[in-house]
């Protein structure tokens, strides 16, 4: 087993006597990337919040490369779902990619030339230098992830975690964003994904997380991403057995 | 105009303009975070909270500029606090919770300096606070509002990135370790501040135009935060010098003068702006309806593949002459017709795009019938209206997606996609100049470039386009294309 980047020790989160996540244990292990899979409501961008700090579980804890949240900040880099964000506002791709560059800066520190050659990078990495000085409005769904990826990898972490990038974005960017992640994995970085399309996960990750309140498992995709342990997180949920269905025509 | 200069180089003229172009920038500057935070209400209900803190000083200390600022300021102050208080800790919504506490602070307000006036005799006239007054404006009042303006500007330029990224992703702040809630209580007091310096001049109840006014025309003029902080700037500093002058002119209160100075701005930069204003919206929709109509034409006459005439064209498309007079002309000009005996025939450029349209429509037509299951008399309309749209790329995705048919499904043959270069030659205008790529899409199209004596970089100028050829002037004299190579001949912009 290689080196633990994420652990997470006995987490219990509830919102007004709601349970939504129930004595979750995880270790997880540098250099690979994971799908968090489960049903809407499973907790799945809750536990990403906890590991960010955002949410204080109401017991256990996180250890994030051996040590708090806090001290590790910026070697986490965390893409959001899109739908908060207003689009109108007046902000260029640079400046949003450039945002990777703040926690590495002190209070005072201005961005300096190593910041803009990082930025540019980035954009570069996911293919959007040509439109660095576009307003974030005017693109497409697809390059608006581009964009929020780039931010990611211009903060140069070590754990990326990803809750559902791929909503709203077509197949050519989906397939570029994937390989950009899988290539991060070789240079032992930790990635975690929210994904929801049952069809591409074999493909994607080489480990799964399955997620719903409960841990249900989670390991290499191969042994663990099984028919049983998918009807069991998705339990109650008959329409999704027709996705099941279709992705063992598909093997 | 002598007279007014003559008022204007009074010394309380000065005070007043030196002190409302520093309230104007102030506000602009601060304004442009409240509006992207969807915080406005709050700016007008802070402005309408800070009145207690004018009686109370003056019941306890008398008369002090110092006490009124230090007093309105607590008042902001303590109103942000249980605004925020009642928000998170009572089942209050939360704009009926800013006006709960606004609404109480200004009722005080009022109560206070009208007993103070009425019961003893102290002159504090209120519509001065409320509406602002020229006159009152002291040296003591110029050295504050310096103060607060300078520190307020220095903060926004030290802390800018934290006040950028905590307005636009709050979230992601967070997670880089920065206090969103300290942010967002700095704010609220550099912005209490700028409401107590903004008091003499503006007044209470009009000071939320300063702040929301100037920040939303800059926000219709611009599309990067920091611009759209200086052009706010600006057109505060503007509207409260121009309002001020007219207020002296009619002696009126400013603030009032200012609010309507700065509505002019915002309903100049509504129609005008150069990107976001009506005048441009519709100039953009009367060229996209010029295009459609344009590609229509090139569809028809792609189709009949014979010259045909004007009243053809118009009876088929059901034009009326003078619209498509300018069409054709502008067809002319961008090489895709030209003029016959009898009409108007396409040319090999024009053909070209009335192929792609004619494949975006029949594809899009299969794509409905065949993964979204319409019927056949269903589907027409909406491909009408695809088939501007789609671009090359898409057009090939679809087919691909497809499995490349032959036929739509009214049996019409679905055109091959042609392969072509994405800035082909064959694009350019009549008389267009351009430099031939240095990237070709194949070596094939390299070597049958070398074999025509255009290399790398050589400038050209697209001189005809005929029927299977076009001609291309260049250093080495014309030379003559076959249309199938110019549609593979990438070129850049000259």
């Amino acid at each position: 087993m290689s080196e633990v980047s994420i652990s997470v020790k006995g987490i219990n989160i509830s919102y007004e006597r709601k349970r939504v996540l129930s004595n979750i244990y995880l270790d997880i292990e540098k250099g690979h990337i994971y799908g968090l899979i489960g049903p809407n409501g499973a907790g799945k961008s809750t536990l990403f919040k906890t590991i960010l700090g955002l949410i204080e579980p109401n017991s256990g804890s996180v250890m994030v490369l051996g040590d708090e949240m806090k001290k590790v900040r910026k070697k986490v880099a965390y893409v959001p779902q899109k739908d908060e964000i207003d689009w109108d506002f007046p902000a260029t791709v640079y400046d949003i990619v450039q945002m990777g560059r703040y926690p590495h800066k002190k209070v005072l520190q201005r961005l300096d030339q190593n910041d803009h050659a990082i930025t540019q990078e980035a954009l570069e990495k996911v293919g959007m230098q040509d439109f660095a000085k576009r307003q974030i409005g005017a693109l497409s769904g697809g390059q608006q992830q581009r964009v929020f990826i780039a931010r990611a990898l211009c903060q140069q972490a070590d754990i990326f975690l990803l809750d559902e990038p791929f909503v709203g974005v077509d197949i050519t960017t989906e397939n570029k964003i994937i390989d950009i992640l899988k290539e991060l994995t070789k240079d032992e970085k930790t990635v975690m994904i929210v994904h929801h399309d049952l069809a591409t996960a074999d493909d994607y990750f080489d480990k799964v997380i399955l997620l719903n309140q409960r841990l249900i498992t989670y390991g290499d995709t191969k042994e663990v991403f099984t028919q049983e342990n998918i009807a069991k997180t998705y339990a109650s949920q008959l329409n999704i057995l027709h996705q099941v269905g279709l992705r063992e025509g598909r093997q | 105009m002598l007279e007014l200069f003559d008022i204007l180089s009074e010394e309380w003229a000065i005070r007043a303009l030196i002190a409302s172009s520093l309230v104007g920038i102030l506000c602009g500057v601060l304004g442009c975070f409240l509006v992207l935070r969807n915080m406005s209400l709050i700016g007008d209900a802070l402005s309408h909270a800070i009145l207690p803190g004018v009686f109370v000083p003056f019941m306890i200390i008398g008369y002090s500029k110092a006490g009124f600022f230090i007093g309105t300021l607590t008042a902001a102050i303590i109103s942000a606090v249980a605004i925020t208080w009642i928000q998170n800790n009572v089942k209050t919504k939360n704009d009926a919770a800013i006006g709960i506490v606004f609404t109480l602070m200004f009722a005080i307000g009022v109560t206070g300096i009208s007993y103070l006036n009425n019961a003893q005799g102290v002159h504090l006239d209120l519509k001065d606070f409320l509406f602002g007054s020229t006159l009152g404006i002291s040296n003591e009042d110029i050295v504050i509002t310096s103060i607060v303006t300078f520190y307020a500007l220095a903060s926004v330029i030290i802390f800018y990135r934290y006040l950028f990224i905590t307005t636009f992703q709050a979230t992601i702040a967070a997670t880089m370790g920065i206090s969103v809630q300290f942010v967002h209580y700095f704010l609220m007091l550099l912005v209490s501040l700028a409401i107590v310096a903004s008091l003499q001049t503006v007044g209470i109840i009009l000071v939320v135009a300063m702040l929301i006014t100037p920040a939303s025309t800059a926000l219709l003029l611009s599309n990067n935060l920091k611009s759209v902080l200086v052009i706010s700037g600006v057109i505060g500093l503007l509207s409260a010098v121009i309002g001020l002058i007219g207020a002296i002119v009619l002696n009126t209160p400013p603030g009032p003068a200012m609010c309507i100075t700065a509505t002019l701005f915002y309903a100049f930069s509504v129609v005008f702006s150069p990107t976001k204003g009506i005048v441009v919206k519709f100039r953009n929709r009367r060229h996209q309806k010029a295009l459609i109509q344009r590609e229509d034409i090139l569809k028809l006459m792609y189709k009949s593949e014979t010259s045909i005439s004007k009243d053809t064209i118009a009876n088929r498309l059901q034009y009326n002459l003078s619209i498509l007079s300018s069409r054709l002309a502008e067809l002319i000009q961008s090489g895709d017709i030209s003029k016959s005996i009898n009409g108007y025939v396409i040319t090999a450029k024009g053909r070209d795009l009335g192929q792609k349209l004619v494949r975006a429509h029949r594809l899009w037509e299969k794509y409905l019938v065949d993964e979204m299951g319409l019927k056949d008399d269903q589907i027409h309309e909406d491909a009408e209206n695809l088939e501007h749209i789609l671009d090359h790329e898409m057009i090939d995705t679809l087919d691909e997606k497809l499995g490349y048919p032959d036929k739509d499904p009214h049996g019409a043959p679905i055109p091959q996609r042609l392969e072509r270069s994405r800035t082909p030659l064959l694009g350019l205008k009549p008389k267009g100049r351009a430099l031939i790529s240095k990237e070709q899409i194949s070596e094939k199209v390299e070597s049958e470039l070398f074999e025509l004596g255009l290399s790398a970089l050589m400038p050209i100028q697209l001189n005809d386009i005929q029927e299977s050829t076009i001609t291309v002037d260049t250093a080495n004299g014309i030379i003559n294309i076959d249309v199938d190579l110019a549609r593979k001949i990438s070129v850049d912009k000259a």
